[in-house]
């Protein structure tokens, strides 16, 4: 990644990719000398067309951490989504002094489409149903934290896996780093076909799964992009591929819990769980902001 | 230089499906028609008969695409008739039936009077309009269909989608069961609106709402049932999954009249062309995989399809250069058809392409053309085989400038269009 000017998704890096950038969040998170100043004198806009706390948050905290200037987009009122002048509105932002646009679109590719025309650098922070790389690279600080090598682990993904873009990246990122990666839901909310998207395993019973699994990550069920005919009943995906009491005593004991939140409690992750000693949601989110740092970092320092 | 379609066509090779004809011959046409097909040059050449020298081209009758998209009326910065039918002419064809979703849609008899005229007047290229099967193509109401047929409509179509209500299609096949008209048929499925490419794979991987195969051949199946039904004979457009092949010979095991048609990006892309958010891409039916690119063109090695078709739809560079969900679909396509088709098909016979592009058209339309007997039109089609070409779009005489074969090297490259007897191109 080093020397990206953009950060659109993980669909074409290398586990060097990856690596490069977990070891640099983790140096973040220990300290880095001046780090500070890394970013000094450099400006990002944050344009976020579908709503954040925590990951719109989290970039703004890792920039700020870094030394730069944070400012957010009104993209309420803008004429920008109907596509009709995107070129322009881009060779605007970037006249008027921008250097990153960290966006975030309800559209797959809409990130992708900006950067065509965007000549500072690109950041996705989430596009539709298709990637999440800052979740991904989070989620591998946190996974590499727990296990120092993830060569031979097993990270389940179980839910409505179709819809996620955070699975897409964070199993991906896994994936490049070596661990086994298996995507579980029922069949309708799964690739159609195996591998799922090139390199996961699909499995349709979780119980089945649970006590081979060194992570699991449960996904949140994201009924804003479904019309309805696809979801099962809410309760029938709790039942089916949710965290209880029962599937929790059936983990190994290393095993850990991960969730991209925000939780849907009592629906994919019963309330108990959510701050059970094997969960390390919180500790993903505060991995966040230094996985953030290392992703702005090798967008933005050295380049003019 | 005459006008009037005096001329012999001299040294070609001529090949016509309909006498089974494989020889060098000479076209000698007067009058805008085939007075006769000789195996000589005139020996004693006549001043007012203009000599036009084919040596090296294969010669056969003119190319019919059953299936373009012109823009007039309402958006001419994408087409006008002016530009489309030079698209033609450029790319080899001596006609094309314009599918009726224009702004307004061509859904009334003075729409097809109108299209008739003001194509007459706009290229020399003939122009069949299709009349929409419903009022405003909405789906709902049958639209003036014998009204149509009267003012010269070859063909009936809601193209661009299915007509959404099957009760409407029914009565609408009911009400011309007895006019020749066909009806062709968009098919998909208004329960994937929304969908942005083929739902496989590479969707999977773009996390895009994709629709399926089923949804073309569901529909398919459906239209075929109510050619069955009222004795109509159908046309299937642009057929794009392995499922609507298998729909189609299930049909004409039955005895309906049945037949399909295949384009040249889905006998040559599949749904890999989409990688990487390449919105310029998106087209209806959507490119599949490379399972039905293959199942397309064995399709036309066993006769199941019949037809090409460009599927020609020009479209702005900005309304192309859109992000996914806001990109227009649709590809410009007359000028590379001809050599993308044949580049797709290495080993069909011949007169077996030649037919699929010439004779079955004209059969399914009820148009002239399609043969050089004595006596039909002096609609002639000439080809190189073999002068390779690269395709640069900026060459176009369309406005549409974005098709997935920019750059590409093709070996057949059309040489002449003659429409009437006068050379169009």
């Amino acid at each position: 990644m080093t020397g990206a000017r953009h950060f659109l998704d993980l669909d074409d890096a290398t586990r060097a990719d990856i690596e490069e950038l977990v070891a640099r969040a983790l140096d973040h998170k220990r300290g880095v000398p001046d780090g500070d100043r890394l970013l000094r004198g450099r400006m990002a806009l944050g344009m976020f067309f579908e709503a954040s706390t925590r990951t719109s948050l989290s970039f703004q905290t890792a920039c700020v951490r870094l030394g730069g200037h944070w400012m957010d987009f009104n993209v309420g009122s803008s004429s920008f989504a109907k596509g009709e002048s995107l070129e322009d509105t881009m060779r605007t932002i970037r006249a008027i002094g921008v250097d990153a646009i960290v966006v975030r679109h309800e559209e797959s590719g809409f990130p992708h489409a900006l950067a065509r025309f965007f000549e500072g650098s690109m950041i996705n922070a989430g596009d539709g149903r298709h990637a999440h790389p800052s979740q991904g690279i989070l989620d591998a600080v946190t996974l590499v934290e727990e296990f120092g090598t993830l060569d031979g682990r097993h990270l389940v993904i179980a839910g409505d896996v179709r819809h996620s873009r955070v699975a897409r990246s964070s199993g991906r990122a896994a994936w490049l780093l070596g661990a086994k990666v298996t995507l579980c839901g029922p069949p309708q909310l799964l690739p159609a076909s195996a591998p799922g998207w090139g390199f996961a395993e699909l499995a349709t019973d979780l119980d089945a799964l649970i006590p081979a699994a060194d992570a699991l990550m449960l996904l949140r069920i994201q009924k804003e992009r479904d019309d309805g005919a696809e979801l099962p009943p809410a309760y029938e995906l709790a039942t089916g591929y949710g965290l209880d009491e029962r599937r929790m005593q059936a983990l190994v004991p290393h095993a850990i819990v991960m969730h991209p939140g925000p939780v849907n409690r009592g629906i994919e992750i019963a309330a108990a769980c959510v701050t059970h000693e094997r969960s390390r949601i919180e500790r993903q989110v505060r991995n966040g902001v230094f996985a953030r740092m290392a992703i702005l970092e090798a967008c933005l320092a050295g380049h003019a | 230089m005459t006008t009037h379609g005096n001329r012999d066509f001299v040294g070609g090779r001529v090949i016509d499906p309909t006498q089974g004809i494989d020889a060098i011959r000479t076209i000698v046409v007067r009058n805008g028609v085939v007075a006769a097909l000789r195996d000589d040059a005139p020996s004693s050449p006549d001043p007012s008969v203009e000599r036009v020298d084919c040596v090296g081209m294969v010669l056969s009758p003119g190319f019919i695409d059953p299936h373009v998209h012109l823009r007039e009326p309402g958006d001419p910065q994408k087409e006008t008739l002016a530009s489309g039918l030079a698209a033609a002419a450029a790319g080899g064809f001596t006609a094309v039936a314009a599918m009726p979703n224009t702004r307004p849609p061509c859904d009334n008899a003075d729409a097809v009077g109108h299209l008739r005229a003001a194509a007459e007047d706009a290229g020399r290229v003939r122009c069949y309009p299709v009349g929409a099967v419903t009022v405003g193509l909405e789906g709902d109401a049958i639209a003036a269909l014998r009204e149509m047929a009267a003012a010269g409509a070859v063909a009936f179509s809601d193209d661009g989608s299915p007509t959404k209500s099957l009760k409407a299609l029914y009565n609408a096949a009911r009400l011309t069961a007895d006019l020749p008209q066909p009806f062709l048929s968009h098919c998909d499925d208004h329960s994937f609106d929304g969908a942005l490419m083929h739902d496989g794979a590479v969707a999977d991987l773009l996390g895009i709402a994709g629709s399926p195969s089923i949804a073309e051949a569901a529909t398919a199946a459906r239209d075929l049932l109510v050619a069955q039904a009222t004795g109509k004979t159908w046309h299937l457009c642009h057929v794009s999954a392995r499922e609507t092949l298998d729909v189609l010979r299930w049909a004409r095991s039955r005895g309906v009249h049945a037949t399909g048609e295949a384009t040249p990006h889905h006998l040559q892309c599949s749904e890999e062309l989409l990688r990487g958010f390449a919105a310029r891409m998106r087209v209806n039916p959507p490119l599949r995989s490379e399972r039905d690119v293959e199942a397309l063109r064995e399709s036309v090695r066993d006769g199941t399809i019949t037809v090409f078709a460009s599927d020609h739809a020009p479209h702005t560079e900005e309304e192309k250069g859109r992000p996914m969900a806001h990109a227009r679909v649709g590809f410009s396509g007359l000028e590379t058809a001809v050599a993308a088709t044949f580049d797709a098909l290495a080993g069909v016979p011949l007169d077996t392409m030649i037919a699929n592009f010439s004779t079955n058209v004209a059969a399914l339309l009820g148009v002239a053309g399609g043969s050089l007997k004595v006596g039909s039109p002096a609609d002639i089609t000439g080809l190189y085989l073999d002068r390779p070409w690269i395709v640069d779009v900026t060459k176009f005489r369309s406005k549409g400038r974005v098709t997935p074969f920019d750059g590409r090297t093709f070996a057949v490259r059309p040489a002449l269009t003659v429409v009437g007897g006068v050379v169009v191109t």
